[in-house]
């Protein structure tokens, strides 16, 4: 047996949701699919690819006051930035609940990242199941899958004109509605198989492909903006800047990427990464060579949105196999 | 057609390489969707196969020529990337003796995405004055006769035609949504700037915040920087991944300066850009 809920109640239970909470759901807006915050379950977008930029951002905002010092009687106060309000995240695909689980390795490993930390902990994470893959997709390569369910707190899986519901934490069955869920035998069609990609071995061949000249070629084409970092769910790197005026000082941190030019610039002016091809060659050893060295998995979930997105078809799909072809030769 | 013109820009370029004319080829090659196309960097005679021109090329290569500006290369240029070349000649960023320009007779872009092709022609390719490149060393293709645009301001002066406060809410909408990831910049072949001021510490312009205000303060400054240069290839347009329509912005300002000065900018070389020109018979037009 499963749990189901139809297509008109689970609206109503957005609905209900939203009269509680913070709702955070993908939504039109100027043609775009986003995640914004909702006032009405009749503007959520059930069916959709993917949204343009990942839900990254209800925790690590595009720009966030970190903390604020205030002068009151004579004393200098400083006040630490708090999130309070509890926040339901709605309509995320599991290669961006990945993302997510992504993130967190970093940021909240002690000592935490203490704003992402409450971000996180406020926030119960309800998400779709895919029913078809997109061209640029390739998330079965990157340890996570169409109907992924294990970096969620619900999973909801379309057949039909119903969701199938699976609540795999606490907080997940704490928010079901069981008036509104019912029992059925119905099974979940096969999930959709998106494009696979060469990732086995991939770390260990990234080591000897630091040196290579492929990374200054494909920066030729680089634009270096921060595109593919700001539409990515697993680039969380931040620049960090004061506000000052009469009334005290704000510190505020916002998204900033390894492509910009002065991102590793150092007082003084050195720059360890000068060239475009460096920089772009962070991107990539991030990804696949850093991030899995230190927490074991890939930093990288297969959404594609960078291969959708880039003005000028940078795509890790190809970089990955390229890489590997390169390994392959250099073993011969 | 357009397999002849591939076949020309391959010949050319084989030709160019094997003399050791040029170090590099910029041009085009079909792109990891297998429909649209994206720049290729060609330095050996083999990789010039890969070359292909179709109404997908929409990239303006031009933007290139300021990184290579320390090569000598040959690029690949429609009418509009032409211009840009102009423009980049015409504010000394580049050699001429160091750009081979393979000019193309341009039939026009066509709008694409990633994975996806509409057979509908780009706004600015429905508005194009130039078919045929204004400056080039070689030129493929034929040029045809060309049909000035009916009403290329349409869209601006509906836009003109609103009040200021409607106009405020317009353009705080839309640039409510950037994220400010600087796309729009780098795509765009004038903005060449190796600091610009939006990244500048001392003194600080503008902050890192993504907020309106800051938003609204980059937009308006980048739209300004490119005023009398902008040569309407809306490659910045065509790169934000949220759609913001910045050549509404490009294109009003480039109205101003049509009304203004008679000027549209890349048309040559050598001419002088209105706003980086001071006359001393000029008049302020400010009560002096």
């Amino acid at each position: 047996m499963t749990q189901i809920i139809s297509r008109q109640d689970l609206l109503s239970w957005l609905e209900r949701l939203i009269g509680e909470r913070i709702v955070i759901a993908p939504a039109q807006s100027n043609g775009l699919v986003l995640f914004q915050r909702v006032s009405r379950a009749e503007d959520i977008v059930l069916d959709f690819d993917n949204t343009v930029l990942s839900p990254k951002e209800s925790f690590l905002p595009l720009s966030e006051v970190l903390f604020t010092v205030a002068k009151e009687n004579g004393d200098i106060k400083l006040m630490p930035a708090t999130v309070a309000e509890e926040m339901v995240l709605f309509g995320l695909h599991p290669c961006d609940a990945k993302g997510m689980a992504v993130i967190d390795q970093p940021l909240l490993a002690a000592p935490a990242d203490d704003l992402y930390q409450q971000h996180r902990a406020r926030t119960t994470l309800i998400g779709l199941a895919c029913s078809q893959a997109g061209p640029e997709c390739f998330c079965t390569s990157m340890g996570t899958a169409p109907d992924d369910p294990s970096n969620l707190d619900i999973l909801l899986t379309r057949v039909n004109d119903s969701y199938i519901v699976q609540a795999t934490t606490e907080k997940g069955k704490a928010l079901l509605p069981s008036d509104l869920i019912a029992q059925s035998e119905v099974t979940a069609p096969p999930p959709p198989s998106p494009q696979a990609v060469p990732t086995e071995g991939i770390v260990e061949v990234m080591r000897g492909a630091f040196e290579s000249p492929y990374w200054s070629r494909l920066a030729d084409r680089c634009l270096h903006c921060n595109l593919c970092a700001y539409v990515c769910p697993t680039c969380y790197c931040f620049d960090i800047r004061d506000y000052v005026d009469e009334g005290g000082i704000e510190r505020v941190r916002s998204w900033e990427s390894c492509q910009s030019p002065g991102f590793t610039r150092l007082a003084g002016g050195y720059d360890p990464r000068p060239t475009k091809g460096a920089r772009l060659r962070q991107r990539f050893y991030h990804k696949l060579s850093y991030f899995p060295e230190h927490f074991g998995h890939l930093g990288c979930v297969g959404c594609g949105r960078c291969v959708r997105y880039c003005p000028v078809n940078i795509d890790i799909r190809e970089i990955i196999n390229d890489i590997q072809k390169l390994g392959a030769q250099s073993e011969c | 057609m357009q397999e002849g013109l591939t076949q020309q820009i391959r010949e050319k370029a084989r030709e160019l390489l094997t003399s050791a004319a040029v170090d590099c080829i910029i041009g085009y090659e079909r792109a990891s969707d297998g429909l649209t196309a994206r720049p290729l960097f060609a330095y050996e005679p083999n990789d010039v196969d890969k070359l292909i021109f179709d109404q997908t090329c929409t990239h303006n290569l031009s933007r290139f020529l300021v990184d290579k500006r320390d090569s000598t290369v040959a690029i690949v240029a429609k009418p509009c990337d032409s211009r840009a070349v102009n423009l980049l000649l015409a504010e000394k960023q580049i050699q001429r003796e160091r750009v081979y320009v393979i000019g193309v007779v341009c039939p026009g872009i066509v709008e694409a995405t990633w994975g996806q092709i509409n057979d509908r022609l780009q706004a600015r390719c429905q508005l194009c004055r130039e078919h045929t490149p204004p400056m080039y060393d070689f030129l493929v293709g034929e040029p045809t006769a060309e049909e000035p645009p009916v009403e290329p301001y349409h869209d601006v002066a509906e836009l003109e035609a609103k009040s200021v406060a409607e106009r405020q809410s317009f353009w705080a909408e839309q640039f409510a949504r950037c994220i400010r990831c600087y796309a729009c910049r780098q795509a765009c072949p004038g903005c060449y700037c190796t600091e610009c001021f939006v990244e500048q510490l001392d003194p600080q312009w503008v902050g890192i915040r993504v907020a309106p205000a800051e938003n609204e303060f980059w937009h308006i400054i980048r739209a300004f920087h490119l005023a009398g240069r902008c040569i309407a290839c809306n490659e910045c347009e065509r790169a934000c991944p949220v759609n913001i329509p910045l050549s509404l912005l490009n294109r009003k300002l480039e109205k101003d300066v049509l009304e203004l000065f008679a000027f549209r900018s890349g048309l040559s070389a050598e001419a002088l850009l209105p706003l980086a020109t001071f006359k001393k018979e000029e008049r302020l037009g400010m009560g002096e």
